[in-house]
Order: structure tokens, then C-alpha cells, then sequence
């Protein structure tokens, strides 16, 4: 009775197996699981790697607020450390005393067309043309974590005329 | 008098096709289409920038990226302004083109863009799970 019992049980198992095993396979092969805990890491380099090229460090869509403004603003670093921002494709509206300001993109003050009293930022110069592309230098002591809004601003009428905000590239 | 003509049209045809060599030789890969990652289904992030290398050639690259890892994960472009979630283009006919399997999770990639290919079209880069049909992350590209 028991020696029955055993053998009864035993292939019970191996049909278990024979059927449980290739499904499980199959589950792996189709979800593979462990894929979620291995990362797999690459470094290609860039396609034109040269030490004499300015790099693209941050980069952002302008938007306009008070008036329309479009381009892009785009941040790089010269080989021999030195930060400008460069405007392409770019579009505002003229306007009286517009400059070019970095400002923390978390600033209520960027909320409003006007900006109510001071608005804390790094001056980057007076708007050189209000269409074509143009560069700016950065100063070196800025903090580019803190300061990520690039702003076209009237200073006389505390007027964002239109910003960017920065994104890493 | 001749001859002095000709060493000098020689000389000319001679420092121009040089000249021109050294221009083509200083050019370099040029950012056409820049965007970032944004994932629902699994956590993708980093940057797909869309380069003209100075023999015309299109190349896409990853930068900053990261995604989850998976089964028969792909990078393709689509032909949408951008892909919100699975249900966005997977259920529709949307165009795809392949432009080959996920070189890993992490990091910077380079990967070929057939020539020819309509980047008018294709307005989106998708790391895109074949086996499944998921789309990890989508990154809507915009002029550079």
C-alpha cells in the first residue's frame, strides 16, 4: 500500500516536472526578471570628439510670456573653460533697455509677465539683436545648478519678454 | 609667358582644392534635433540628440540616459510628435523604424540613422520592448 502510494506520487512529480519546467523556462525567456537588478552600462563617444570644440553643457526651448519670444538657449563650455550661451533661431520682440539674465528657474517672480520689485539675477548684457543667433558670455562665478532660466528681460518695465529653462544635454 | 600661366593656374587649382580639403576637415558632427526622455511605463531619462556628421550621415545619441532594463528593448524613431504612453501608438499603425537593439541601460550610445530617413516624419525617438509592445520612455524631438 504505501510502495503504491510512492510510485503514485513520484510520477505525479514527473509529469509536474515535464510540463512545470519548460513553462518556466518560458516565463524567463519571455520576462527575464533578473534583467531588472543587471544594468548594463555603455560610453560611447561622442561623434566628434575634439578638445577644440566648445561642448553643449545645458540646453532649453525659449518661450515667450509678455511677448512672443522662440529659439533656443543653449549653454557651452570652450576647452579653455570659459561658458557662453548661445541663442539660435531666435526670435523676440524689440523693446526698451532688454538684456539677457540667468535666474533660478524655481523663481516665483518668472511666474508673471511683470516681475513685482527685484528680480535676482545674473546679468549676461544687453540684448545684442532681437532675431539671429548671438552668444553671451557666462561669468565664471555662476552657479549653473541654481541659476537654469535663461530670460529676456526689460529691465525698465521688469518685463520677461520670454525665457528658457535649462535642461542637461 | 604661357608656361608661367599654366604653373600658376596649377598652383591656384592646386592651394584651392587644398584650402577647400582643410575647411571639410575642420567641419564637424552639427546638432539637427534635441530632446529628453520621459518614461511612464519604467523610469527613462537622459537626452536623444539627432547629429549630421560632416559626411552627411545621420546619427542619433543618448546622453545622460537611463532606462529600465528588459527583454528585447529596442531604440526606434516614430512617426508621432510624441508618445504620452503604451496606448499613444502602439494600438495605432503608427510608422516605426528600428534602429536596432538597446546597447545597454545606461549611458551614452551612438546609434546610425538609415539615410534617406524623413526626420520630418519620424518626430520621436521610443525605447521600445519588441516582445511585449511597451514603450519604456519616449523623448519628442525639436529643432536644435
Amino acid at each position: 500500500m504505501t510502495i503504491h502510494a510512492s510510485t503514485w506520487l513520484g510520477r505525479r512529480k514527473w509529469v509536474l516536472a515535464a510540463v512545470g519546467l519548460p513553462v518556466l523556462i518560458a516565463l524567463w525567456w519571455a520576462f527575464r526578471p533578473e534583467k531588472l537588478w543587471v544594468n548594463e552600462k555603455v560610453n560611447e563617444p561622442a561623434p566628434f570628439v575634439s578638445a577644440g570644440e566648445p561642448q553643449p553643457l545645458f540646453t532649453g526651448r525659449l518661450e515667450g510670456k509678455a511677448h512672443q519670444t522662440s529659439g533656443r538657449a543653449t549653454i557651452y563650455k570652450n576647452p579653455d573653460g570659459k561658458l557662453y550661451l548661445r541663442l539660435t533661431d531666435f526670435t523676440t520682440s524689440n523693446g526698451p533697455d532688454v538684456h539677457i539674465v540667468l535666474a533660478r528657474s524655481d523663481d516665483n517672480g518668472l511666474q508673471q509677465e511683470i516681475v513685482k520689485g527685484d528680480l535676482d539675477n545674473i546679468e549676461l548684457g544687453p540684448l545684442k539683436g532681437n532675431q539671429g543667433d548671438q552668444n553671451y558670455d557666462v561669468p565664471a562665478s555662476t552657479d549653473l545648478n541654481k541659476y537654469r532660466a535663461v530670460v529676456v528681460y526689460c529691465e525698465r518695465f521688469h518685463a520677461v519678454f520670454g525665457l528658457a529653462g535649462l535642461e542637461t544635454f | 609667358m604661357f608656361r608661367t600661366i599654366q604653373i600658376a593656374g596649377a598652383l591656384a587649382i592646386f592651394l584651392s582644392v587644398a584650402g577647400f580639403e582643410q575647411v571639410s576637415a575642420q567641419e564637424k558632427a552639427q546638432p539637427l534635433e534635441t530632446g529628453t526622455f520621459h518614461g511612464k511605463v519604467h523610469n527613462t531619462s537622459g537626452r536623444a540628440t539627432i547629429y549630421k556628421e560632416a559626411d552627411g550621415r545621420l546619427l542619433l545619441r543618448l546622453t545622460n540616459f537611463k532606462t529600465s532594463n528588459g527583454p528585447d528593448v529596442h531604440v526606434i524613431l516614430i512617426a508621432a510628435k510624441d508618445a504620452d504612453d503604451d496606448a499613444n501608438f502602439l494600438k495605432s499603425s503608427t510608422e516605426r523604424l528600428d534602429l536596432g537593439s538597446l546597447k545597454g541601460n545606461e549611458g551614452d550610445q551612438n546609434y546610425n540613422i538609415p539615410s534617406g530617413t524623413d526626420l520630418k516624419k519620424f518626430q520621436t525617438v521610443s525605447i521600445y520592448c519588441e516582445r511585449f509592445n511597451a514603450n519604456f520612455g519616449a523623448a519628442p524631438l525639436e529643432k536644435f
